[in-house]
């Protein structure tokens, strides 16, 4: 049986978006700021998607600017909108993707002050310090919406509040790349001011994403040409990116995040019935506080590489914490922030759902854990 | 009038009745190195040329990293009956040039009008009237203007040093320990430097060791691949055996058994490869399984000679070579290799045969090796 779990690296293209973009290929390649009529409804179809996203997001009356993925959309909100703002202090969670966390140096760079919101053991940020490091001198705070290695969803609305009521003036910025449509975002409700996601990782192609920006909410271009996007962002717009993320947008359908969650709590159950040493990093698998789709279990005393390969050889993918960073093979700074043993990280398997992943997976994925945890753990450096 | 590179040779000058083998054979590896350029490698007078290539950095990076090849100048080759076109060309390779030199003519066609000293006094003339900052010394110039008059003329100047050593496949073949690490493709390349046709053994420890680890071992035998004229590299599974000295051995002696196991199947491989040495690594103390004792320990399963030409090396020396050869920043990347999978916390130094054997005794070894050597892969790089 062959079982992909690593959806949070990326995602299976699924049916209606393969089909979408082979017709575009076709017949909807036509550059969209064209005057003639083919251009006009490549145009007008990107228009519909970015109502999609904004109703997505909770983000009606917003912007979306269309971008090449996560990275892209982070560092655009972050160096964007800082480019408008004049010196301050900048919050900037420590269980950030590198996508966020690698803006820091730039951030310095253009004379903010950066500060890092220590998490609690769960992995998502400690509201009680948020609260210390808040005051009027903040101009920017920058967390995710569900973390990429640990699945923890980061209290929002506990950090808007906090923000509303200690530094009014700063501006929040929300990674959603791991989040978005798998778990609920309300941008309006929330007052958050810009919002990125991805198309890749929710069934739509690589190179395609999104940042979505609040009404009213200032960001200045940090690559310059044409302005396609609104003079946010410059070139030719990736049309069949946008137009087959729509696709994958339309196709999501809001009971996925409900059986994607069943899923991973049932792959949980069967590995913890299985190897009683093994641990969750992150929320309760259960609890409201972690994302469905993801699952980081520590299989002491077995190395998370060793692991891998042997389950790759059961037809099994998954990832050592987060694939983003895997080449570099560091303890994973997530895990690190969290508190979690150097030898716990080094045996750290994330496991991530997608829709296409069924309970029957999840016994045989269980299974074949555990058999290789009872191998393995013999032989391990003593 | 042509670009060329001169090519010279270094050691094999001082070969007697055999020199002739050892042109033929460098000639050959020359050819190997600019395939694909669509140059021409061709003797002449005792000396290597190469020509017809489209790019001459290209040539040059190539030809200067094949063994056997002392240094090379990129000439110029020309009708030698227009003398003011030869003296401007001189001009023009001299441009640039800071210091002294002197123009250094030799005419093997002893019918050409002007003999050697006044083709000396003329160029020279005329490239001091082109570049007054420029300076004559007769006796220890700092550039060299060579003219060499024979069908055609010759110019060159510049000098490029290149990796010394003798032509690959000239002095036999050996078999290299090759793991994901920094010291052993630089000892591989080092007996390589030195005329020997080296093939590689990789221990591969499925799944403590990943296919990326593999493929890291094959990257760094594509990168000695071309100075070493080509490489086969047996992958050897390594997994049984690695976990049945874990689980049946004294902790300690884990490391210098594997050692063992693999010198043993590697031995086994070169005599198939009709290899007449093996090739480790190693280097005195850098690590737990290299000391004096150890290194007698594990020389002690083989019955060929070993060479380690990084004994007396410090690794940052080695780091040093591996930088210089391209073979540093795949040996740096992060997938571990068999050897430190299972590395005890405190392996032996000084370690006692007797426990070794002791330890041996347990494992059934004929068996083990049989069935690491069926299932080996042989990759060609």
């Amino acid at each position: 049986m062959n079982v992909y779990l690593d959806n949070s690296a990326t995602t299976k293209p699924c049916p209606a978006v393969i089909r979408m973009a082979g017709e575009l290929m076709e017949g909807g390649w036509y550059n969209p700021s064209a005057l003639y009529r083919p251009a006009l409804e490549v145009q007008k179809r990107m228009e519909e998607v970015r109502t999609l996203c904004l109703t997505a997001a909770g983000a009606s009356g917003g912007q979306v600017i269309f971008t090449s993925g996560g990275t892209e959309s982070d560092n655009l909100a972050l160096l964007g909108h800082l480019k408008t703002r004049r010196g301050g202090k900048v919050l900037i969670s420590s269980v950030e993707h590198p996508a966020v966390s690698a803006c820091t140096e730039e951030i310095r760079r253009m004379g903010f002050a950066v500060a890092e919101i220590p998490a609690g053991k769960d992995g998502r940020i400690d509201l009680r310090q948020l609260e210390q490091m808040l005051d009027e001198e903040t101009v920017m705070i920058s967390v995710m919406q569900v973390n990429n290695e640990t699945g923890g969803i980061e209290p929002l609305e506990g950090i808007a509040a906090l923000r509303n009521l200690k530094a009014p003036k700063a501006a929040i910025h929300v990674d959603g790349v791991q989040g978005f449509l798998r778990v609920p975002m309300q941008m309006n409700r929330l007052e958050i001011q810009s919002y990125s996601f991805s198309g890749h990782k929710i069934h739509g192609l690589k190179g395609s994403g999104g940042l979505i920006i609040r009404k009213d909410h200032a960001v200045r271009p940090v690559q310059y040409g044409g302005g396609q996007e609104k003079n946010y962002r410059s070139g030719t717009e990736n049309t069949p990116g946008i137009l087959t993320m729509g696709e994958a947008i339309r196709d999501w359908k809001p009971e996925y995040s409900d059986t994607i969650r069943r899923t991973k709590i049932r792959l949980w159950s069967e590995i913890k019935n299985r190897i009683s040493d093994a641990v969750v990093n992150g929320p309760d698998p259960e609890s409201d506080l972690s994302a469905p789709h993801i699952l980081n279990v520590a299989l002491e005393p077995v190395r998370s590489q060793t692991m891998l390969f042997a389950l790759e050889g059961d037809g099994i993918l998954v990832s050592a914490g987060s694939a983003c960073a895997s080449r570099k093979q560091k303890i994973s700074p997530v895990l690190k922030a969290m508190g979690v043993s150097v030898s716990r990280a080094d045996c750290s398997i994330r496991f991530s759902l997608g829709r296409y992943s069924t309970e029957d997976e999840m016994v045989y994925v269980a299974e074949r854990v555990a058999a290789q945890y009872e191998t393995l753990k013999r032989y391990v450096r003593r | 009038m042509q670009d060329l590179l001169l090519v010279r040779y270094g050691e094999i000058f001082l070969k007697g009745l055999n020199r002739p083998y050892f042109i033929r054979a460098l000639v050959r590896k020359i050819r190997y190195a600019v395939r694909g350029m669509g140059a021409e490698v061709w003797v002449h007078d005792g000396r290597i040329f190469v020509r017809g290539f489209s790019d001459l950095d290209e040539c040059i990076d190539r030809v200067t990293r094949v063994f056997g090849v002392h240094s090379v100048s990129p000439a110029l080759e020309m009708e030698k009956d227009d003398f003011d076109s030869i003296c401007c060309q001189a001009i023009r390779m001299t441009e640039g040039l800071k210091g002294t030199f002197k123009v250094n003519a030799r005419r093997s066609d002893k019918r050409y009008p002007m003999n050697s000293p006044a083709i000396n006094e003329e160029v020279g003339y005329r490239i001091l009237t082109a570049h007054p900052e420029l300076k004559v010394d007769v006796h220890h110039p700092e550039h060299l203007v060579n003219i060499e008059i024979r069908d055609k003329a010759y110019l060159y100047v510049k000098v490029i040093p290149a990796v010394g050593g003798m032509p690959v496949g000239t002095n036999g073949n050996a078999t290299l320990l090759l793991s994901g690490g920094i010291d052993s493709p630089v000892a591989g390349w080092m007996i390589a430097k030195r005329g020997v046709q080296i093939s590689a053994v990789h221990f591969h420890s499925y799944p403590y060791t990943s296919d990326r680890a593999r493929e890291k071992v094959l990257d760094l035998a594509r990168k000695l691949s071309f100075s070493c004229c080509g490489i086969k590299v047996h992958v050897v599974p390594f997994t049984e055996i690695q976990t049945q000295i874990h689980e049946k051995c004294a902790d300690e002696y884990t490391t210098l058994i594997m050692r063992r196991y693999m010198m043993r199947i590697a031995e086994r491989i070169a005599r198939q490869e009709e290899s007449e040495a093996l090739i480790t690594g190693e280097s005195i103390g850098q690590v737990a399984s290299q000391t004096m004792t150890a290194l007698g320990t594990t020389d002690a399963v083989v019955g060929m000679p070993v060479f380690r030409p990084l004994i007396g090396f410090d690794k940052s020396e080695i780091i040093d070579v591996a930088r210089k050869i391209g073979t540093l920043e795949i040996s740096e990347l992060p997938y571990e290799d068999c050897c430190t999978v299972f590395t005890p916390r405190h392996p032996a130094t000084h370690p006692k045969l007797e426990k070794i054997l002791e330890g041996e005794a347990k494992l059934d070894t004929e068996a083990l090796i049989a069935r690491a050597l069926e299932g080996t892969e042989v990759v060609r790089v």
